[in-house]
C-alpha cells in the first residue's frame, strides 16, 4: 500500500492537511516534588485550596494543585490520566463542589480509598446544590472554614504534629486580618458602589464589599456556562457602560468570549475602570490572603483613583 | 391591534443592539445560503455542503486559539477543505461521497483536537457550543461590514456566472459540450458555497448551518421548477426563518424568566416546519418533481 499519494494534484491535497494538523503544540505546566515517606500527601483541585493547605499542614505536607493555569477556564477543565494517578495516592483532597470540579468527584469514587480523606468545600459551607454561584473562594467566610477542617484532618493523619497543624491555621486566619479589614473599610467608605460583572467569579467578594451587581445574573450564567446571551441581558449591560450606572467593571481573566472582548473595550471606552477577577490563584507571586488583599486594593483604587488593575499576574522579569 | 403588535413584537425589539447585528448578519446569511443551496441541491452536493460547513468548525475553533475573530477561522478552513476536496477531485457520485466523508472525520478530529487546546490553554469560554451551535447575540457589531462584503461578493458572482453554473449543474456533461469550463464552475461553486457556510456558521453555528443551506432551497425546490424563482423563494424563506427565529428567541426571554431560548432552535425549527408545510403542497400533485436535478429548467 502505498501512503503518499503520487499524482501531483493530491500530494498538494495532502500537504495541505499535514499544515493545517501542525498549527499547534500547546502544553501545561505540572506542579512536583519528591515526597518523602513520611509526609502527607494531599491535592488541592484548585491552587487557592492547594495554598491553603500548605499555609497550614506546613513541612509535613507535599502538595499538588489541578487547577493551576491563570490563563484557562476551569470550568471547561478536561483531566488527564496523571491526574487520576495524583488524586489516587492522595492522603487528603480538598475540591470546590457545586459542580465546579465534578471530574474530581468522579475520579475519587473510581479511586476508592478507606483512607483517603476528602473535604468538599461546598459541603464544609453546608451549601445546597442549586447554589447558583461557585466560587466559594471570594467568600470571606470560606477559607477560615477550610483552614479549621484542614486542622482536624491533618491532624488525623499525623496526630503527633496536631498542634503544629493547629498553630499554623491560626497564624493563617490572622494572615486574612489585613484583607477582611480593608473589605469591611471599602463597605463602609464606599456603601452600595454599583458594579458590572462578566461572570459570578467575585461576587461573593463584591456582596461582602456592600457592592451593588447592576450585571443581570441570566448573562453571568450565560458568559459563565458559554451559552447564548439573551439580546435583552446584552443591551441592559451595554447601557451600564453608556449610561455611566457603573463605578467599576470587574473582568473575569479566565472565562472570556468575543463578548466579554466587546464590554471591555465599551468599559474603556466609557473610561470606567476594570478589575481584574481569576478562577485560580494568579501565579506566582500571591498567597491566598494577598491576592484578596490586592482585590480590595484594586477595586479602592478603581473608586477612589478611576484606576484600572486589568491583570495581578506578574509579568516574568527579562 | 397594536396590543398584538406589542405581544408580537416585544418592547425593545426595534432598538436593540445585539437583534440588529443578528438581524443584519443573519439576513445576509439567509440570502447567501439559499442561492448556494439550490445550485448545491440541482449538483445533488447536499453533503458536501453539509461537511464543508462541519470542517469549517475546525477553523472556528482555531480562531479561538489564535485569538482572530471567529469568521475568518471559518472561512479560512472552509476554503481550504472545499479545496481539498476538489483537489482529490473525483468524478463519480459514489466516490465523491466517499472523499466527502473522509475529509469530513478528518475535519471534525482536528475541530476536537483544537478544542482541547482551546480549553486547556485559552480562557475560551463556551468555545465549542458557540463554534457548534452558534451565538447569533454574541457576534460583534464591528464584524458587520465584512460579513456584508462577503454576501455581496458571493450574490455578484452567481449572477456573473449565473448560466454556465445552472448549465454545468444540471448536465455536466452538455456544459463541456457548449465550452463551459466545468472543472472552473465547479470550483466556484465550492468556493460559494464555503463563503456561504462561512457566513451561517458565524450565525446558526457549523452543525447547523446545513439546515440554512439545504433546507429554503429544498423547500423552493418543491414550489416552482424554475432556478431562478427557486432561488428568490429559498432566500425569502430563508430571511424569514432567520428574522423570524430572532424575534422568537427576544420574546422567549419573558416565557422562561431570565433566560431566553437559543436563536439556533427556533431558526432550524421554522425551516423544517416550512420544509414540512411545502410537502404537502407537493402532495396535492400541483407543484410535485420528482428529481429536482432532471426537471429544473432554464
Amino acid at each position: 500500500m502505498r501512503l503518499w499519494p503520487a499524482s501531483p494534484q493530491k500530494r498538494r491535497a495532502y500537504a495541505c492537511m499535514l499544515a493545517v494538523l501542525s498549527i499547534a503544540s500547546v502544553q501545561r505546566p505540572a506542579l512536583a516534588q519528591t515526597p518523602t515517606p513520611e509526609m502527607i500527601k494531599a491535592v488541592g483541585v484548585e491552587s487557592q485550596y492547594a495554598d491553603v493547605i500548605s499555609q497550614v499542614g506546613g513541612q509535613y505536607v507535599q502538595v499538588s494543585a489541578i487547577e493551576t493555569d491563570p490563563n484557562t477556564d476551569p470550568h471547561s477543565f478536561e483531566a488527564s490520566p496523571k491526574i487520576v494517578a495524583q488524586i489516587a495516592a492522595a492522603d487528603l483532597v480538598v475540591e470546590n463542589g457545586l459542580g465546579y470540579d465534578d471530574w474530581a468527584d468522579k475520579m475519587l469514587a473510581a479511586t476508592p480509598s478507606a483512607t483517603r480523606l476528602v473535604i468538599n468545600v461546598q459541603q464544609l459551607r453546608g451549601l445546597v446544590d442549586s447554589t447558583q454561584n461557585p466560587h466559594l473562594w471570594y467568600d470571606p467566610a470560606t477559607m477560615p472554614a477550610v483552614a479549621k477542617a484542614l486542622v482536624a484532618d491533618l491532624a488525623a493523619l499525623q496526630p503527633a504534629h496536631a498542634a503544629y497543624f493547629q498553630a499554623n491555621a491560626a497564624r493563617f486566619d490572622a494572615a486574612l486580618k489585613p484583607w477582611l479589614t480593608a473589605l469591611a473599610a471599602f463597605k463602609a467608605d464606599f456603601p452600595d458602589t454599583q458594579v458590572a460583572v462578566t461572570e459570578p467569579v467575585g461576587d461573593y467578594l463584591l456582596q461582602a464589599a456592600g457592592a451593588d451587581i447592576l450585571t443581570p445574573f441570566g448573562l453571568q450564567a450565560a458568559i459563565m456556562n458559554g451559552t447564548d446571551p439573551s439580546p435583552q441581558d446584552v443591551t441592559t449591560q451595554n447601557a451600564l457602560f453608556t449610561g455611566d450606572k457603573v463605578k467599576i467593571f470587574i473582568y473575569n481573566q479566565q472565562v472570556t468570549d468575543p463578548l466579554t472582548e466587546s464590554f471591555l473595550s465599551l468599559a474603556k471606552r466609557n473610561g470606567i475602570p476594570i478589575v481584574a477577577v481569576y478562577e485560580t490563584m494568579p501565579a506566582p507571586g500571591y498567597h491566598y490572603q494577598s491576592w484578596m488583599l490586592a482585590e480590595v486594593v484594586a477595586l479602592r483604587k478603581a473608586v477612589t483613583d478611576k484606576v484600572s488593575t486589568a491583570t495581578l499576574l506578574v509579568k516574568p522579569q527579562p | 391591534m397594536s396590543h398584538l403588535i406589542s405581544a408580537i413584537f416585544q418592547p425593545g425589539f426595534f432598538s436593540n443592539g445585539p437583534v440588529h447585528t443578528a438581524m443584519i448578519i443573519g439576513g445576509g446569511a439567509a440570502v447567501v445560503s439559499a442561492c448556494i443551496g439550490v445550485f448545491t441541491i440541482i449538483r445533488g452536493q447536499s453533503f458536501a455542503g453539509h461537511a464543508l460547513a462541519d470542517v469549517s468548525s475546525a477553523g472556528g475553533a482555531a480562531s479561538f486559539l489564535l485569538g482572530v475573530n471567529p469568521m475568518f477561522g471559518f472561512l479560512g478552513m472552509a476554503v481550504l477543505a472545499a479545496s481539498a476536496m476538489e483537489l482529490i477531485g473525483v468524478s463519480r457520485a459514489r466516490e465523491r461521497d466517499l472523499v466527502t466523508g473522509i475529509v469530513l472525520g478528518a475535519g471534525l478530529g482536528l475541530t476536537a483536537l483544537l478544542l482541547y487546546f482551546d480549553v486547556t490553554s485559552h480562557s475560551t469560554t463556551g468555545a465549542a457550543t458557540s463554534v457548534m451551535f452558534g451565538s447569533m447575540f454574541g457576534v460583534p457589531a464591528s464584524i458587520i461590514p465584512a460579513a456584508l462584503i462577503i454576501a455581496l461578493a458571493v450574490i455578484l458572482l452567481v449572477i456573473i456566472i449565473y448560466r454556465p453554473l445552472l448549465l454545468s449543474s444540471l448536465d455536466s456533461t452538455l456544459a463541456a459540450v457548449q465550452g463551459i469550463n466545468v472543472r472552473l464552475t465547479g470550483l466556484l461553486h465550492l468556493l460559494m458555497l464555503s463563503l456561504a457556510v462561512t457566513l451561517s456558521a458565524m450565525t446558526i453555528g457549523a452543525i447547523l448551518s446545513t439546515a440554512l443551506l439545504i433546507g429554503p432551497a429544498a423547500a423552493a425546490l418543491r414550489l416552482t421548477k424554475r432556478a431562478g424563482t427557486a432561488i428568490c423563494l429559498a432566500a425569502l424563506i430563508g430571511v424569514g426563518a432567520t428574522w423570524g427565529g430572532i424575534l422568537l428567541a427576544y420574546d422567549s426571554y419573558n416565557w422562561t424568566p431570565g433566560h431566553g431560548w437559543p436563536v439556533s432552535f427556533f431558526i432550524v425549527s421554522i425551516i423544517f416546519v416550512v420544509y414540512l408545510l411545502t410537502g404537502l403542497r407537493g402532495q396535492r400533485g400541483r407543484f410535485a418533481i420528482p428529481a429536482a436535478n432532471s426537471l429544473v429548467r432554464l
